[in-house]
């Protein structure tokens, strides 16, 4: 491989050659960890990319991070290990703050024994948070994730949302585990969601919330799973029930109403545009292509017609793993939205 | 159909009240606080979508200015004043919520058009009826600005609305002013709706106090007088009076810093256990603390209090004046500038523990810190002549390089036998690499949420006052014990003797 990790250290001797490490580094250095992150991915050429992940958010949440790439497929066993560091600068007396990386490319049984090479290196008292960026496979493995404080992966990448979500839940199901469940995609889509909720803060409309007929939602390539996340959300909160499983489905409220789903395919972010009317009142929420803003307006006759505008941050992996890294906290909703979005499908 | 009572989109959004739509009206706009603190925070807080979808600011002052001319000017402050970059799509937005209204405070037709601007806003932007008033205005203002929001009927909220106000220190200058002030207030403003703020509250350390003590149980077990030997409580900053003389002079070390923030700190330190998180039970066990504290009056004042004042020096190597030197300041001047005082509380958890108390300026360095300094071990095994081990010190630093620290001592490497202190820090900057908001932002949420447990309550300031009524009472007797120190060291010989009659050393910061 042309991108080296860090240092090469013998598998059995990381925590010797971390300390090591530590001891010629000086004094001016700071170790400091929140968390263990262990990302597990298949891909090659993923130690390179997690590294510059996590180059990008250490300085801001500090933390033990454990990479691994895997093949599990492959014949026989075998396993390498790099260790290095990365610091920040901080405060005036020229110190810097550092967090330390491990990175492992195991193959074959290696690969298949994941658990003995994460835990045996976890800093201890800490929570570990486990990021699979790879699909999920049944069985599902009570054992491994037992010992996972909380669980990232990103639907937005899965070419097989429904048993993707199926095993998800299976998962949240376990009862030995407490796993916390993070789906980043879910974590992107909570600036509109804020920003939505926000709308109906305005006194007058909450009661349209409960008129709605339509719902119109603009999505980016790829991100129609953050799109059936919001439908999902939105249909849980407001009690609809799901008249018509299509790709653009249709659902009813509690009086029987139905409401349209439209889902557009459009450039731009994510989620660069939806729609929601009622009879007698329209609200938007606008992200130009290019913009950091969101614009939100709601329009109606029994109304004051207002306008709001609030920063939309990047939409970068960096920037929506510090997100949910620094929220923390369960997501009850999350699995209550995946409900819905599953019943899509059926 | 019923309309909900609450916004369901909201659930998991935020684990926080939210914030109401209201009109905030800012009594004395034009001021120095608005434009370095409010708007740049008002800003930051609309920028990340957090304040009430519907808000118009309404800026009251008595300068002649057009609506454009002050937000020009708030723009200009909030450039060099705000946490965040200016946006300028996002600054236009928020500007336009902004209004200027010139008024003298003392005329009642000020007042009939505010409320009618106010009544506009709610039309146009559903801003409900709510209101609050800030008054960021010298106290002497505020009997008129209150009286006139009385008469006017703009105190009073409409059914289904609220109408809070917020005061900024000080709250009065004594015990009786603040009597006054708060039976002023209380006539046109109930105390549930009155928000008194002491911005050492927003910060998020002073927060994490609480956290550190009932959210950990290593702490809470030893916070008493069987484990901790003395409490040091410390605010200090190498500047000087740099242009607020003219308040300063009346005002003192004392009035300015210890009857507030550093007494505020001292009940979150000291404090019981609160029954629940609500803002009256957590201010209840405040008040308690305060209740409790040993009161100096006469000669004790002298035997517990040590006041001083800077004489020239040197600050990081350059020259500066001493306090009598500085423009608006009499030559004759006795105010204090240093205050080193130690109190004790009274109560069960605390009997015969002292706390030591410290501010001044033109000091060093600046720095806020708590130091719980433990008991020494046994004058056994390592201990034996007493003198060699160091204690236990937790210091809690409220700014700069907010965070925790804890003194043990560790043998050092070796075949003999050496103990040395050593450090185990926790920082906030290192852990928690994103910088935290203001503690304006999180004050004025709080407000317009309806939170009021990082306000100070009127018994909270009352007692206070009372406290140090006796001191500052002590002092008008007489002028001989007002000491002197050189501007940029570490303040009188006084004040090392108050604390070593109970064997105790000032930290060096």
């Amino acid at each position: 491989m042309s991108f080296i990790p860090g240092i090469p250290v013998p598998i059995g001797g990381i925590e010797k050659e971390l300390g090591k490490l530590w001891e010629e580094s000086g004094d001016t250095k700071t170790r400091a960890s929140l968390i263990n992150l262990a990302i597990y991915n298949e891909k090659p050429g993923s130690l390179e990319r997690n590294t510059e992940i996590i180059r990008g958010i250490a300085g801001e949440h500090a933390m033990r991070a454990i990479l691994v790439q895997a093949d599990p497929k492959a014949e026989g066993s075998s396993a390498d290990a790099w260790i290095t560091m990365h610091c920040y600068l901080r405060g005036s007396k020229g110190g810097s703050v550092c967090s330390e990386q491990i990175s492992f490319e195991l193959a074959g049984m290696a690969a298949r024994s994941l658990q003995s090479v994460v835990f045996s290196h976890l800093d201890s008292d800490l929570p570990l948070c486990l990021w699979w960026q790879a699909d999920f496979r049944p069985p599902i493995d009570g054992k491994l994730w037992r010992w996972v404080d909380r669980l990232l992966f990103d639907s937005r990448h899965w070419k097989n949302p429904k048993e993707q979500f199926d095993l998800i839940r299976q998962i949240a199901g376990l009862s030995e585990a407490r796993t916390v469940l993070c789906d980043l995609n879910w974590a992107r889509s909570l600036p509109v969601r804020q920003a939505l909720a926000a709308i109906f803060d305005i006194p007058g409309t909450l009661a349209e919330l409960q008129l709605l007929r339509t719902l119109e939602l603009d999505y980016a390539h790829g991100s129609r799973t953050t799109a059936l996340l919001l439908v999902g959300w939105l249909a849980d909160r407001l009690g609809w029930s799901l008249s018509n499983p299509s790709l653009n489905p249709e659902f009813r409220d509690a009086q029987g109403n139905t409401i349209h789903v439209n889902l557009t395919e459009a450039e731009g972010a994510s989620i660069s545009r939806m729609r929601l009317a009622s009879e007698k009142a329209e609200f938007h929420l606008l992200r130009e292509s290019g913009s950091d803003l969101y614009v939100t307006t709601a329009t109606g006759s029994d109304i004051a017609t207002t306008s709001r505008m609030v920063r939309a941050p990047r939409e970068e992996t960096r920037e929506i793993l510090l997100s949910e890294l620094s929220r923390g906290g369960r997501h009850p909703l999350y699995t209550k939205a995946v409900k819905v979005v599953q019943s899509l499908w059926d | 159909m019923p309309t909900p009572l609450v916004n369901p989109l909201r659930e998991g959004i935020a684990n926080r009240l939210s914030p109401e739509p209201c009109t905030l009206v800012i009594f004395g706009a034009t001021g120095d606080l608005t434009h370095r603190k409010l708007i740049p925070a008002l800003y930051n807080l609309a920028a990340e979508g957090a304040l009430p979808p519907a808000l118009t600011i309404i800026g009251f002052a008595r300068r002649e200015k057009t609506s454009e001319q002050f937000r020009k000017e708030l723009e200009e402050s909030t450039r060099k004043f705000s946490r965040t970059p200016l946006n300028e799509e996002l600054w236009a937005q928020f500007a336009s919520s902004i209004i200027y209204h010139q008024s003298p405070f003392d005329e009642a037709e000020g007042y009939t058009s505010l409320s009618k601007q106010m009544k506009e806003a709610d039309e146009k932007h559903g801003t409900g009826g709510n209101r609050l008033y800030y008054l960021a205005v010298a106290p002497d203002q505020f009997p008129v600005i209150l009286s006139h929001l009385r008469e006017s009927g703009l105190s009073t909220a409409t059914p289904g609305s609220w109408a809070r106000v917020i005061v900024e220190k000080p709250f009065g200058k004594d015990l009786k002013s603040a009597q006054l002030l708060n039976t002023l207030v209380s006539e046109v403003f109930p105390e549930c709706d009155t928000y008194r703020i002491d911005h050492y509250l927003g910060k998020e350390t002073a927060q994490n106090i609480m956290v550190m003590r009932f959210a950990n149980s290593i702490f809470e077990s030893l916070w008493d007088s069987n484990h901790i030997s003395h409490v040091q409580i410390t605010a200090v900053e190498p500047l000087g009076v740099e242009g607020r003389a003219g308040y300063y002079d009346t005002s003192g070390a004392m009035r300015d810093m210890i009857q507030n923030h550093l007494l505020q700190l001292l009940t979150l330190t000291a404090m019981e256990p609160p029954t629940s998180l609500s803002a009256d039970a957590i201010r209840d066990e405040k008040v308690k603390v305060l209740r409790s504290l040993r009161p100096l009056r006469g000669d004790d004042v002298f035997k517990h209090v040590v006041r001083a004042q800077y004489t020239a020096g040197l600050i990081n190597g350059q020259p500066v004046p001493g306090y009598r030197e500085a423009d608006g300041v009499p030559k004759d001047s006795t105010t204090e500038t240093y205050v080193a005082l130690q109190v004790n509380i009274d109560n069960w958890r605390w009997a015969g523990v002292p706390f030591f108390i410290r501010t001044a300026k033109r000091m060093p360095k600046g720095g806020t810190e708590i130091a719980i300094t433990f008991k020494s071990v046994p004058r056994v095994l390592f201990n034996q002549t007493g003198e060699g081990l160091d204690e236990n010190v937790l210091v809690i630093r409220i700014q700069p390089d907010e965070g925790v620290s804890l003194r043990m001592s560790a043998k050092m490497p070796g075949s003999s036998l050496r103990i040395e202190p050593v450090k185990m820090d926790f920082h906030y900057g290192t852990s928690f690499g994103k910088a935290t908001p203001e503690a304006y932002e999180r004050l004025l949420l709080d407000a317009m949420s309806g939170d009021a447990t990082l306000f100070a309550r009127r018994d909270e300031v009352e007692e206070a006052w009372a406290f140090v009524d006796g001191i500052e009472e002590a002092w008008k007797t007489r002028s001989d014990d007002l000491a002197f120190h050189t501007a940029g060291s570490w303040g009188p010989a006084e004040a090392a003797d108050l604390a070593a009659r109970h064997g105790v050393t000032w930290r060096r910061m």
